[in-house]
């Protein structure tokens, strides 16, 4: 059931008023309840906001609201964005509905550099080692991945997905290698890394994951319109007059970029760059201008609400985000899957 | 009349191997011009090589005097389309939003389209007849619904020269001729049309003149009456041609002609697998 285009943004509307409630229904619950109210005044507060500064916010709810959770909700909020527009950049890159933010190797350079870092011991240095360890691993992968796949300035969709492939086995290999040789605390502390996880995050994160997903889900949207040309194959996209090979390199650059700084703040977090850009396309048709906004405020609250679910669905114990996305998200992929075979969005 | 398109010398294939030789041919404004030949001539790679889609291994394409690496991709797009063989799309896009690619030349890159963009967009899709599918996904349409989108979509370009690739193969008799129809009222109008085509008898009637490829090289150019002669056609296609002229409309109809000795060939041949 695909929404009117005319309806566009009042849905995307609609979706920023969800992000704001799973944002509230993510700061209040926990294994400390604090009430809505309590919890906005504190942020209203801390931000020396005009608004609820009359209300009496404990000590424990500061703490709890201020340095917990709401850095973990906004670092969420902005690796789900960032998962949700860069999937659907790169389903628009490949024209496949099966493409993911990992399928040119992100996920496996970072979990490369993550490794590396734990390895050489610098990730119990600086808490910011391991991100740029991971960063610097996606990156250098689609670089690779691209070289590999580039012939004569073209970069043949398959073979792009191909090398993608092959350097994501190569890499997984350098990580098994690497993981054969580490101790138990290693072992665990990349295994913590690898589930994919909000917890201990902290307004570092939140700095440090800001601005290049911000920024780089700002320079999808101002594209959005060059993406639904790019859509329609190279060749129809050649003859009305797109540099392809720019527009595609760029746009797959600033995707790669996106998501390799989630990953490097928030470890592997799956299904969110896949599931959501098509659950939008289906409600809200396939127009990129709509389409990127949408995922991104859809990975956003999809991300937060698995988050708060995590945390409450068996407490004390939390569930962490990436095994709560990927229990939430495969049964659904799974059921695109089998609708796919007559559906109008292959 | 000027020149619209020059290509001197030109030399086509693919990597080393060179499918086609020393091409040498000019288009006037409101010409109506066909491409044949046999299957594997060259006559997509010669159309795809000349609008720059593929690298050309020797030789000049000129436009308005001005040759083809002297025009930025978004110049020659208003100045040259292209409608090509198969297209695939996915995702759901509609009939409208094909047609509104065609505006996409003209747009800065921070631009949206302009409601003069929309009203163009939909009136080319109700000329071709496809106004009502424009809300339609067009993995939904019909094969002739979907070439006659993508007519709109050329003409939403409003490019001077037009270049279609097989524009009517898999359509039904109606919509291909509807296709030669749409092409010669273009032609009409000043734009000038080159286009791969495959039935010989519908090139016959509707292109005023025909390049004819084979053998390597442009074997031929002239008037249908001069192209299309058996010599010429069975050379090209390495076949016995036969043309005939229709004594009721005047038409040139073209067929293959089996000799006494293959039929019998055939027919013993099918009395063994029957």
């Amino acid at each position: 059931m695909m929404l009117k285009r005319e309806y566009s943004s009042v849905a995307l509307l609609f979706l920023l008023g969800l992000l704001v409630v799973v944002g509230c229904f993510s700061l209040t619950f926990g294994q400390i309840d604090v009430p809505v109210q309590d919890a906005m005044a504190v942020v209203t507060q801390k931000l020396q906001l005009p608004l609820l500064q009359e209300v009496q916010v404990t000590k424990e709810q500061l703490a709890v609201i201020w340095y917990i959770r709401l850095p973990r909700m906004l670092v969420g909020m902005l690796v789900g964005g960032a998962l949700g527009a860069s999937g659907a950049v790169m389903q628009g890159i490949f024209s496949n509905p099966l493409a993911d933010p990992g399928l040119i190797g992100i996920s496996a350079g970072a979990a490369t550099g993550a490794v590396l870092s734990i390895a050489l011991g610098t990730a119990t240095t600086s808490m910011f080692a391991m991100p740029a360890f991971a960063f610097c691993g996606s990156i250098c992968a689609v670089c690779l991945t691209v070289f590999l796949a580039m012939r004569n300035g073209k970069i043949p969709v398959m073979t792009l997905l191909l090398a993608g492939v092959a350097v994501g086995m190569l890499l997984g290999a350098v990580t098994s290698g690497v993981l054969t040789f580490m101790n138990e605390q290693k072992l665990q502390q990349y295994l913590f890394w690898m589930v994919g996880g909000l917890d201990y995050r902290r307004w570092e994160h939140v700095y440090l994951a800001a601005g290049p997903v911000l920024g780089g889900i700002c320079i999808m949207l101002l594209l959005a319109r060059h993406l639904n040309i790019l859509v329609l194959g190279e060749t129809e996209a050649k003859a009305v007059g797109m540099p392809v090979v720019k527009f595609r390199m760029g746009l797959l650059f600033v995707s790669a970029m996106t998501t390799a700084t989630s990953v490097c703040v928030s470890g592997n977090i799956g299904f969110v760059g896949l599931v959501i850009p098509h659950m939008m396309r289906m409600l809200l048709g396939p127009d990129h201008r709509v389409l990127l906004p949408a995922s991104a405020l859809g990975g956003a609250i999809f991300l937060v609400f698995c988050y708060s679910l995590g945390r409450i669905v068996m407490p004390p114990a939390e569930v962490r985000v990436g095994i709560m996305t990927a229990l939430l998200g495969s049964p659904y992929f799974l059921y695109l899957l089998r609708k796919m075979q007559k559906s109008v969005f292959l | 009349m000027n020149n619209v398109v020059d290509i001197s010398n030109l030399d086509i294939g693919y990597g080393s191997r060179c499918v086609i030789r020393n091409v040498n041919f000019s288009l006037k404004q409101g010409e109506m011009v066909g491409i044949i030949g046999c299957n594997g001539a060259g006559k997509s790679t010669l159309l795809k090589t000349i609008r720059g889609l593929l690298p050309k291994q020797r030789g000049v394409v000129k436009y308005m005097g001005k040759s083809l690496e002297e025009y930025d991709d978004k110049e020659l797009a208003t100045k040259v389309s292209y409608l090509q063989q198969h297209v695939e799309v996915g995702f759901g896009y509609t009939g409208k939003d094909i047609v509104m690619a065609g505006r996409y030349p003209y747009m800065k890159w921070w631009q949206r389209e302009s409601k003069a963009d929309e009203d163009l967009a939909l009136n080319c899709m109700s000329y071709t007849g496809t106004i009502d599918l424009a809300d339609r996904p067009v993995t939904e349409v019909s094969g002739g619904q979907k070439q006659r989108i993508l007519i709109a979509k050329v003409l939403a370009q409003q490019t001077p020269i037009i270049f279609l690739d097989e524009p009517t193969t898999g359509l039904d008799m109606v919509y291909q001729e509807e296709i030669f129809r749409f092409a010669k009222a273009l032609a009409a109008k000043g734009k000038t049309i080159l286009m791969v085509v495959h039935e010989l008898n519908l090139a016959a009637k509707y292109c005023q003149r025909i390049l004819l490829l084979g053998e390597g090289s442009l074997l031929a150019d002239g008037k249908p009456q001069e192209v299309f002669t058996e010599a010429l056609l069975s050379r090209a296609y390495k076949a016995d041609i036969q043309v005939e002229r229709n004594p009721l409309n005047q038409n040139l109809e073209i067929s293959t002609r089996i000799s006494q000795e293959d039929r019998e060939k055939e027919a013993a041949l099918l009395d063994k697998i029957c």
